[in-house]
């Protein structure tokens, strides 16, 4: 029953943000997802018809670096908050003394709790420029030229963009993942733990091929809720993305947009345009979002399913 | 020294002869005299405890035991719940160095060697000495992957070999029937005495000498118990079994010396036969006679 709720409030809300998107739906067409330009149109000059949508002349919406932007965030993201969070998580259970654990846990629930505004106005003030001045311009002065890292390569820029986004976004997703992977390592039962060792594998081995593929599934599960968070992320990423609409960065450091952070930064813009396309078409970005984190969960299901065939059964209890 | 005169093809013979810590053979070998007898010039004893007393904290668990394994042979542990028999076990293999409060007095030698001298690697410790569970364990990953693990994690073999490793000591446990079909299958899918198979499989695998067994049929059926002490038997003398149990039966058929703990001690110990006919001591006679707790 307590199910119900959560899915009948999501499918209500993609219903109206359905709806309000309609129109824009309608005469964006493809372009919405393959365009790479955001513009309102003149909102005080001719007002065009398309498909019998009314719509500011020279309007023209193409999300496509936002959705791009998202994706790279979010990766950035997890390809730093999983290994962390992982290592935390296994700190935590098996090798730190039992007080200075509990402390850490306390300390990860805090920073769980630390309201995205302060830490976006945090990353924008210190953490970007100090990035920026100290950490990027060693990275990128040692990356080779080669596919791939070059993209790690000059210029470093001021501290906002993609890679300032993807470690904002890793610290505040770090928390959530850690503290379900904590829980999840202390329910594996110390029995087959205990095999491993006696057969003569050492600790790595046994974290690596026994603990990690126990809880393999939940494991998956925290971090598409992490990685749910960072898709929809929004006031922290509006304020040290550089919040653009039309560019793809051509490196990790330069400035970028999300959706989510789009519809934050452009609502207030959208409002001007008497037409009402400019909010259709926000509420068109809002329903790309629903539909990429609805996809995200569905990868993340099929993958627990074709996992799960081997690790042990729910309930074996040891 | 040639593949198949140290890697144990035939079901009695598993062992690895060589020397688990630089993985060379000890010295030079006749394969004739091998086949006779594997175990030539090496200590009668496989391991042997001297004064070995273990506490947990300020609470001693057992004191001053002086005990000999001679090698090839099946020693019972029987005594009463809390007596200190896991615990005796699981300081063999060094299961409990990193259990807090863990201390321990005396020494424990394996082929005249310390456990705890500072040359002694764990893991290769591990592989020599190797352990069954109560409850069986097998880890979340095919029916042939648990079998090569340790293989895999000691390099014994790789790639190829790897699946005959599977099938010979699948075979060797009596389990590959049931399981040739299914190698690629879950393993908590098979039954409770199936899944013990596999882990004594596992086990084998690695090539140990001594073997140490914490009540390795407690949590199964009468038919399956019997399959594994039959496993059991077999194994010796190949190998040196120390093998906990609370069932009296299973220890007078498998075993070939018992040692029975009680309070704190090692009451008594002797060939199986004798301890059980002719005990000395009273607390044998009533625990063995079934008149104690
Ligand atoms: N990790 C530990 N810390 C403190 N005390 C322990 C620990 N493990 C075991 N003990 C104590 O050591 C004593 C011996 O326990 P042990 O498990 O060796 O007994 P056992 O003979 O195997 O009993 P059983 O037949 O029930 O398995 C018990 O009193 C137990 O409470
Ligand atoms: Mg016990």
């Amino acid at each position: 029953m307590a199910a119900v709720i959560p899915a009948g409030a999501l499918i209500a809300s993609v219903v109206v943000l359905a709806t309000k998107a309609g129109p824009a739906v309608r005469v964006n067409g493809a372009h919405f997802l393959t365009g790479s330009d955001w513009k309102l149109g003149n909102t005080y000059g001719a007002i065009q018809h398309t498909d019998g949508v009314a719509h500011p002349l020279g309007s023209s919406y193409g999300a496509w670096p936002l959705i791009a932007g998202t994706l790279q965030s979010s990766a950035i993201a997890l390809i730093i908050a999983v290994p962390i969070s992982l290592g935390a998580a296994f700190a935590l259970t098996e090798r730190l003394p039992r007080w200075l654990s509990s402390i850490l846990r306390f300390g990860i629930e805090l920073l769980a709790g630390v309201p995205s505004v302060l830490i976006g106005l945090w990353g924008a003030l210190t953490l970007g420029p100090l990035l920026a001045r100290d950490v990027y311009p060693i990275v990128a002065d040692h990356m080779p030229n080669v596919p791939v890292l070059s993209y790690f390569k000059n210029p470093v820029g001021h501290g906002e963009g993609l890679l300032t986004s993807g470690i904002v976004l890793a610290l505040m997703i770090v928390p959530i993942i850690a503290s379900t992977a904590r829980n999840l390592f202390a329910q594996v039962p110390a029995l087959p733990k205990e095999g491993g060792e006696a057969l003569g594998l050492t600790d790595w081995e046994v974290t690596r091929k026994i603990t990690l593929p126990w809880v393999r599934s939940g494991l998956i599960g925290a971090t598409v809720l992490g990685l749910g968070r960072a898709l929809g992320e929004t006031i922290a990423i509006a304020m040290v993305s550089g919040a653009l609409l039309n560019t793809i960065t051509p490196n990790v450091y330069g400035t970028m947009g999300t959706v989510a952070a789009a519809i934050v930064s452009q609502l207030d813009s959208a409002f001007t345009d008497g037409t009402g396309f400019a909010i259709a078409s926000l509420a068109e970005l809002a329903l790309v979002l629903s539909i990429v984190s609805l996809l995200v969960n569905m990868l993340a299901r099929f993958i627990v399913h074709r996992t799960d065939s081997l690790s042990a059964p729910v309930g074996v209890g040891f | 020294m040639t593949e198949s005169s140290n890697n144990g093809v035939g079901p009695n013979v598993p062992l690895d002869r060589r020397d688990p810590a630089t993985g060379q053979a000890p010295g030079p070998v006749d394969p004739a005299l091998e086949a006779i007898d594997p175990d030539r010039g090496r200590p009668a004893n496989v391991i042997a405890t001297r004064g070995l007393s273990l506490r947990f904290g300020d609470k001693t668990i057992l004191s001053g035991i002086d005990m000999l394994f001679p090698r090839g042979t099946i020693t019972a542990l029987i005594g009463p719940t809390g007596s200190g028999k896991s615990t005796f076990l699981r300081t063999l293999n060094r299961m409990n160095d990193k259990v807090s409060g863990f201390r321990y007095g005396g020494d424990v030698l394996l082929d005249d060697e310390s456990i705890w001298a500072s040359h002694q690697d764990l893991l290769a410790l591990r592989r020599r000495v190797g352990m069954l569970f109560q409850r069986p364990n097998p880890f979340p990953m095919s029916i042939r992957d648990n079998v090569v693990a340790g293989v895999k994690a000691h390099r014994i073999a790789k790639g190829k070999q790897l699946d005959v490793v599977a099938e010979e000591r699948l075979r060797q446990v009596g389990l590959w029937d049931a399981a040739k079909d299914r190698l690629g299958d879950s393993p908590f899918r098979l039954s409770g005495g199936q899944q013990q198979l596999l882990c004594l499989a596992r086990a084998l695998a690695v090539g140990p000498e001594v073997l140490l067994l914490d009540e390795p049929t407690s949590s199964l059926d009468p038919i399956s118990t019997e399959n594994v002490e039959a496993m059991l038997k077999s194994l010796a003398p190949a190998l040196t079994l120390i093998v906990v149990t609370h069932n009296l039966g299973q220890a007078r058929r498998v075993s070939h010396h018992t040692m029975f703990f009680y309070d704190g001690a090692l009451v008594e110990h002797g060939p199986t036969e004798v301890l059980f006919e002719h005990p000395r001591e009273d607390q044998t006679e009533r625990y063995v006679t079934g008149r104690m707790g």
